[in-house]
């Protein structure tokens, strides 16, 4: 039964193109994520109403803001990764601000005190001490990225999402089986590689 | 033209679906942290399964229900219980536990028992964490119920995904505007009532 199903579903093409959309759009997320971060940290009047944003943005269902962006993007790979990227900003960016302002007074001022000018507190200091939180935030991004994208198999965006809607529009139990614990299957790995980094960071960054 | 009675009758559909599930969750998993209090087995196997289930896609969670239980309001609802209840126990159950030990030595040298010590001080200390853990599986249920339309439990999901059959995009708009509006006035009141109880306890 698996056997077929994976066959007939062209299952590993299908697995293949969804991690790589996820791979590409966390590639995204971290840029555009950590870069929001360092800039909030720079002009932290602003943090406030961009976090809110991004905040209201995560309310939003998944499938609504796959849709909503249809009428802009059409179907398909353009409005998933969108929707991916815009879904998962928020972890990212906000985890960074809070990683880099929450660094113990200590360090910064042994920094001061050997004469270190505020560019390379953050470069050398701040960001390497807020790499945990960072990661911690990615190990989120990891998970909404994943819902997202499989949901794009319901605007043809290719990916595991395509064989779900098709089990459940023949109403094949197979299919859905077989697909639907697979995707469980990578969702899990992909989860628990994300909490491995944050272990190994936290080990070698960590305060305790 | 927009038809406004069909988009009352999905709103109201919808709510009745996301919070139908969200009360029975709360139901299910407050006595269940409780229980967890006393248990410590049975506190580490369901804090292992929520943080499992947390890592899979909705979209996963739906179509899974689909074998089990076929199509309809009834599974709907099951799919979205399974969705929520685990961060629900996990938020309630690392809120009881995690109050200060001084109040319940102090609770205990007064002499509460083990039942008062939970009612009296364990509980009004977890409410914000309590408190939190309901706002969060509000916005995911509001999140899933709109993906179970695609299983046959009707509300606003179903107005998107027939007009995403007929590509007929003001269709989908009709039923995914409301549910952005749902979604922003879901956290803006959860996060008033979160203000107001965080600052009482």
């Amino acid at each position: 039964m698996i056997a077929q199903v994976w066959k007939n579903q062209q299952l590993t093409i299908k697995t293949i193109e969804h991690l790589s959309m996820v791979f590409v759009a966390l590639a995204i997320i971290i840029v555009i994520g950590v870069a929001i971060g360092i800039f909030l940290y720079n002009k932290k009047y602003l943090s406030n109403i961009v976090l809110n944003i991004l905040n209201i943005i995560e309310t939003i269902p998944e499938l609504v803001l796959l849709v909503i962006l249809m009428p802009f993007f059409g179907i398909g790979y353009k409005p998933t990764m969108i929707a991916s990227i815009l879904y998962s900003i928020l972890p990212v960016a906000r985890n960074t601000y809070v990683g880099l302002i929450q660094v113990d007074k200590q360090y910064l001022e042994s920094a001061r005190a050997m004469g270190l000018a505020e560019r390379e507190i953050l470069w050398k200091i701040r960001i390497p001490l807020a790499l945990p939180m960072i990661a911690a935030g990615i190990r989120i991004a990891i998970v909404f990225v994943m819902g997202v994208i499989t949901l794009g198999g319901l605007i043809a965006a290719g990916g595991l999402g395509g064989p779900i809607q098709t089990g459940i529009h023949l109403y094949d139990r197979d299919i859905i089986l077989v697909t639907g614990l697979w995707i469980g299957i990578l969702a899990v790995l992909l989860d628990s590689i994300g909490s491995f980094i944050e272990k190994v960071l936290n080990r070698k960054y960590g305060y305790d | 033209m927009i038809n406004y009675d069909i988009i009352l009758n999905a709103v109201v559909g919808h709510l009745f679906l996301a919070y139908s599930a969200l009360l029975i969750s709360i139901i299910i998993a407050i006595p269940l942290a409780v229980l967890s209090l006393f248990n410590r087995y049975l506190a580490s196997v369901l804090l292992v399964f929520a943080n499992l289930i947390q890592a899979i896609p909705s979209f996963a969670v739906v179509a899974i229900v689909v074998p089990l239980l076929g199509i309809g309001f009834k599974p709907a609802i099951f799919a979205i219980i399974l969705r929520i209840i685990l961060p629900l126990f996990k938020n309630t159950f690392t809120g009881l536990k995690d109050v200060d030990f001084v109040y319940i030595d102090s609770a205990r040298g007064i002499g509460l028992s083990q039942l008062e010590i939970i009612r009296y001080i364990r509980f009004p200390h977890a409410f914000p964490a309590i408190f939190a853990g309901i706002k969060f599986s509000a916005i995911i249920a509001n999140s899933v119920a709109i993906l179970t339309s695609l299983i046959g439990a009707g509300g606003l999901g179903e107005l998107i995904f027939e007009g995403l059959t007929n590509f007929n995009i003001p269709k989908v708009l009709t039923g995914a505007i409301p549910a952005v509006i749902i979604a922003v006035l879901l956290d803006v009141s959860f996060s008033l009532i979160e203000k107001r109880i965080s600052l009482k306890y």
